[in-house]
């Protein structure tokens, strides 16, 4: 990325942490926490499944492990809360480790079906070892500001977003990026040119489930309060996903949109439609695969592209 | 290679003005000839079912409220937010009610994890939330002052079970059979706690996947420990397989216990739920149309022209906490929370769902009736003093005609 | 320990009764999936809809649901032809990703759809039938409702199992499934056969539906648990093989019952996903199948 454009990157990003001298609704502000949250759980996303090609649809795993994480170390344990959130991450980067192990070794619809089936064992479990992790009923989340927690909530979000934009924006231009996208393009090839094909992407798993980890501690945070199918669902790994896919995988800025669209459109479906809201949004999503398969940012680049050499 | 694309940050830059304008949007202040009262429930998603239940009972108690005339003279508007069954959604609709829509009051939500998410938000904001029918027991342990719960909690369900058992036969063991979600945990934990301290033994404690299709393999666990009651924790669907599969297995406690909630909805006993199989299952109940409380057939009357069907008792639950709600802004004479609030510890209503009273908790002591399914239809067996009639021992299923 | 023993027999043959419904549905998924690589996360969603259909017919036209099955499952194939022909053909050749997600969309809208036009509400039917039970001895009873289940299901699976491995229907189906290029060279209309399969697929999770209705009950969410499920099935029976996916079921549906004895029936979820992942990672083939994973 040339200088301009990581220039431009960093005053949005500076933008964005400013918003909330404008905005001081709770309300709005959980919005554009949620917004900007999932905005960085897509980028994360997109690290697997965007320039490594990996369709991982179990990334709640490593939410709910993050989310856990912070609220049973910190409760059970007594650790302290920052403490907590840390080794909810590390907790996450080594289920990333052992789920990439096994999950790896299968290419396409495999590999998201056993994403997915990590994904619940882990929900159940949690859900069947009331003792552990209070099951169904639930557990509340410590505080990790006191005093007012949206702005500073949002404020982590962007943080985050900023985090993980930068990260695959440094990883793109390396040859560890080269190595991603070689093993999306043709597995087989890459490794015949002696790409450590394994290694890779278990590597681009931990990245990515580290910093999906980081956004499963703020949320359960935010929300006080945890329930295993609020943050191991498999809805929530399809949001990512479709998040990702939405907005562009493979391109840098396209989870930012395709977060930004997703979370507006939900929440503008709801007041507009009531109780037809989840089918407006099915519709979507069969349109955007039917007519804008590379996304939005692809199909805008393609458009660009095609307008830039056409003329 | 990166495909950092100029117009991609142009449009994330409208995209962004976009949104922060849209979620600034509607920031409606209280329209000067309505009162809002916003109500979160689950219009969407697995509950839906009972947040229309919900909506059904509101709107039944919207229309006797405003045809008297409203409150402090203004017709009631409810404001409603879908939570879609998720607890952070609900989390969500406190915050748009309260900063969007500028209501004073909240009613809501349906289950107890989405209630209990709802609570640090209402605390934080200080508006009163009414609970309409989340009853596990976790949700008045926060502390809380701006809480207040109608219903009786789990605990409420097994005290009132272990009550009848004490009085009825005093049996010794018992097992448990409830979902593996909060509503099923909560009612299961209550029990466990409550029963050793009456001289019950807890044998088998079976946690299930509900919605399955086949429980038999469960069932014949519970059989071969030989508890001599069964209290299920079960929506509607599942207790209808339990109890068909239970005959199947041939289980025969001496007594057939539940948290209400399915066992105790009006479909259970007919066609529509478990029919004859229903016969004889001991429940809890917190209201029932042919409740002595004045009011009640009419309420059962008016919901039924409603909607086609009678009320269970989420329904009335919905339908009294706004009455006790309306109640409590005419007492305070006021639209501001704080004072709602306080009218709310002293409103003492009788409603067709009972006396309605908070204590210092916000708990309103909800008397619990056990039914029995006598001839397809619940019959209030107990305490004694509110009984239609005498509890009938359970004869095995071998020995039904 | 003699009634241990037949406990564990009671909960086989149930296992067995069970598992015949899920290999019904697994075979709707392996063809899908075999033929078509298309990974149907709406195959509960058109179960689902089988059960509406049959019970719409129950309801309204008193058509016992064991013969109502046979018209939810003409409904759904007609359906599937169509959603093939009219959605799916156009990402026929894109990434899996797309068919996820394509197929993600049309669940929300078959689910929601249903909730908004039928309610969230549950309804269930119930006739004489249902009651009966059939005592093997004084330890082992098995429900008529599930004993008919398996009988058609059985007569339906080893109907579609021959169409699959005699008919040319079938070798156009196996032709596409293991080298889609090469058989549209050998002149097959291969997005046609795509169609037809699809529909088959549809039509065959149309009649578990059906057949599940009288022991189950209707609600728009109703198929959901299926739809990974099947997965699990055709994975463990070997991906694009029908007879395993056939097996597969009936082996699913008696681990299930077991865990359900012996562990508990909260787990028997987890099992499943267990075993889905230790037969991945062991024997990614599955049992019966023979395709590269």
């Amino acid at each position: 990325m040339t200088r301009k454009r990581a220039l431009i990157a960093a005053a949005c990003f500076v933008l964005c942490l400013l918003v909330p001298l404008v905005v001081d609704q709770d309300y709005q502000l959980n919005v554009l926490f949620r917004i900007t949250l999932f905005a960085g759980l897509g980028l994360a996303w997109n690290l697997v499944g965007g320039y490594a090609g990996q369709l991982s649809l179990g990334h709640a795993a490593f939410f709910g492990i993050g989310a856990y994480g912070l609220v049973l170390f910190n409760e059970k344990l007594g650790l302290p809360i920052w403490l907590a959130f840390v080794l909810g991450v590390v907790a996450a980067v080594g289920a990333a480790l052992l789920i990439g192990r096994v999950a790896f070794r299968l290419r396409g619809p495999y590999f998201a079906l056993s994403t997915i089936a990590f994904a619940e064992v882990l929900r159940i479990s949690a859900k069947n070892l009331t003792s552990i992790t209070g099951g169904d009923v639930g557990v509340q989340a410590p505080a990790l500001f006191d005093t007012h927690p949206s702005q500073w909530f949002y404020v982590s979000a962007v943080l985050l977003t900023a985090l993980a934009f930068t990260v695959t924006a440094l990883i793109v231009r390396s040859r560890f990026g080269y190595w991603l996208q070689a093993i999306r393009e043709d597995e087989d090839t890459a490794m015949a040119c002696g790409i450590d094909a394994a290694s890779t992407k278990l590597r681009v798993l931990a990245i990515s489930a580290a910093l999906t980890a980081i956004g499963g501690g703020l949320y359960a945070s935010q929300f006080f309060f945890i329930v295993p199918d609020q943050v191991v669902g498999l809805e929530i790994s399809n949001e990512i996903a479709i998040i990702a896919m939405l907005g562009g995988a493979g391109t840098l800025t396209g989870p930012l949109v395709g977060a930004v669209l997703l979370e507006t459109a939900t929440e503008l479906f709801k007041s507009w439609f009531q109780e037809a809201h989840l089918l407006i949004y099915g519709v979507l999503i069969v349109l955007v695969v039917l007519f804008l398969p590379e996304g939005i940012v692809g199909t805008v680049a393609r458009v660009w592209r095609r307008r830039k050499a056409g003329s | 290679m990166a495909r950092v694309i100029r117009p991609s940050w142009l449009s994330r830059g409208v995209l962004f003005a976009l949104l922060v304008g849209v979620a600034c949007k509607a920031d409606s202040k209280q329209a000067a000839n309505t009162f809002r009262i916003g109500v979160v429930t689950s219009l969407t998603g697995s509950q839906a079912a009972f947040g229309q239940a919900h909506k059904n009972g509101y709107t039944v108690a919207i229309g006797e409220l405003n045809a008297k005339g409203g409150v402090l003279g203004k017709q009631i508007e409810l404001v409603y937010y879908d939570d879609q069954s998720k607890p952070d959604q609900a989390v969500q609709g406190v915050a748009k009610l309260v900063d969007q829509d500028h209501v004073p009051i909240i009613l809501g939500a349906f289950s107890s994890e989405n209630s209990r998410a709802m609570i640090p938000a209402v605390t934080a904001k200080k508006v009163p939330l009414i609970m309409p029918t989340a009853t596990a027991d976790n949700v008045m342990e926060t502390g809380s002052p701006w809480v207040f719960r109608i219903c009786a909690g789990s605990g409420g369900y097994a005290s009132a079970t272990i009550d009848f058992l004490k009085n009825n036969g005093a049996p010794k063991t018992m097992a448990i059979v409830y979902e593996n979600t909060n509503f099923g945990q909560a009612n299961a934990k209550s029990m466990k706690e409550l029963a050793p301290a009456a001289g019950i033994e807890i044998i088998d404690d079976e946690a299930y996947q509900s919605n399955s299709p086949d429980y038999k393999a469960l069932l014949q666990r519970v059989k071969a420990k030989e508890p001599e009651v069964v209290y299920f924790a079960s929506y509607l669907l599942d207790a209808t397989t339990l109890m068909r599969q239970s005959e199947q297995v041939g289980l025969n406690p001496k007594f057939v216990t539940s948290a209400g909630t399915g066992f105790a909805v009006a479909e259970f006993p007919t066609d529509k739920g478990a029919g004859k199989y229903a016969e004889y299952t001991l429940s809890v109940a917190q209201w029932v149309p042919s409740a002595k409380w004045a009011g009640s057939s009419e309420f059962d009357a008016a919901f039924t022209k409603l909607t086609g069907a009678h009320p269970a008792y989420h329904a009335m639950e919905a339908y009294a906490a706004l009455l006790v709600a309306a109640e409590a802004i005419n007492l305070g004479k006021s639209d501001q929370s704080a004072a709602i609030a306080d009218a709310l510890r002293k409103v003492k209503l009788d409603t067709p769902f009972g006396p309605v009273q908070f204590d210092a908790k916000g708990q309103n002591p909800h008397p619990l009736l056990v039914t029995q399914v006598q001839d397809a239809k619940y019959k209030v067996v107990w305490p004694a003093d509110v009984a239609e009639t005498k509890p009938v021992p359970t004869p095995a299923w071998a020995d039904r005609k | 320990m003699e009634v241990k023993l037949w406990q564990a027999v009671q909960a086989i043959l149930n296992g067995i009764l069970t598992g015949a419904l899920y290999s019904l549905i697994g075979m709707g998924m392996a063809l899908i999936f075999g033929v078509m690589r298309i990974v149907n996360f709406a195959h509960g969603a058109f179960m689902m809809l089988g059960m509406y259909a049959t019970w719409m017919l129950f309801e309204r036209l008193h058509v016992n649901p064991y013969f109502g099955f046979l018209a939810a499952a003409a409904m759904l194939f007609v359906l599937g032809y169509a959603t093939y022909q009219g959605l799916l053909r156009r990402i026929a050749d894109r990434s899996d990703f797309m068919q996820i997600l394509l197929t993600l969309g049309i669940s929300l809208i078959l689910t929601n759809g249903v909730q908004l036009i039928f309610g969230a509400d549950y309804h269930q039917i119930n006739f004489g039938l249902l009651d009966i039970n059939v005592r093997l001895n004084s330890h082992v009873s098995l429900n008529l409702p599930w004993l008919l289940a398996f009988g058609i299901t059985l007569v339906l699976g080893v109907g579609m199992f021959l169409v699959v491995m005699k008919s040319r229907l079938g070798r156009a189906l196996r032709a596409i499934a293991q080298n889609r290029y090469a058989a549209s060279l050998m002149g097959i209309d291969v997005m046609r056969i795509q169609a037809l399969s699809f529909g088959m697929g549809l039509a065959a999770v149309g009649v578990a539906g059906g057949l599940l209705l009288p022991v189950f009950y209707l609600y728009p969410g109703a198929g959901d648990q299926f739809t990974l499920k099947a997965f699990v099935i055709v994975v463990l029976g070997g991906m694009g093989s029908i007879g395993g996916a056939a097996i597969a079921g009936v082996v699913l549906g008696i681990i299930e019952n077991l865990t359900s004895l012996y562990w508990g029936n909260e787990w028997a979820l987890v099992v499943d996903f267990i075993v889905f992942l230790l037969v991945l990672s062991l024997r990614p083939s599955g049992l019966f199948g023979s395709q590269r994973v």
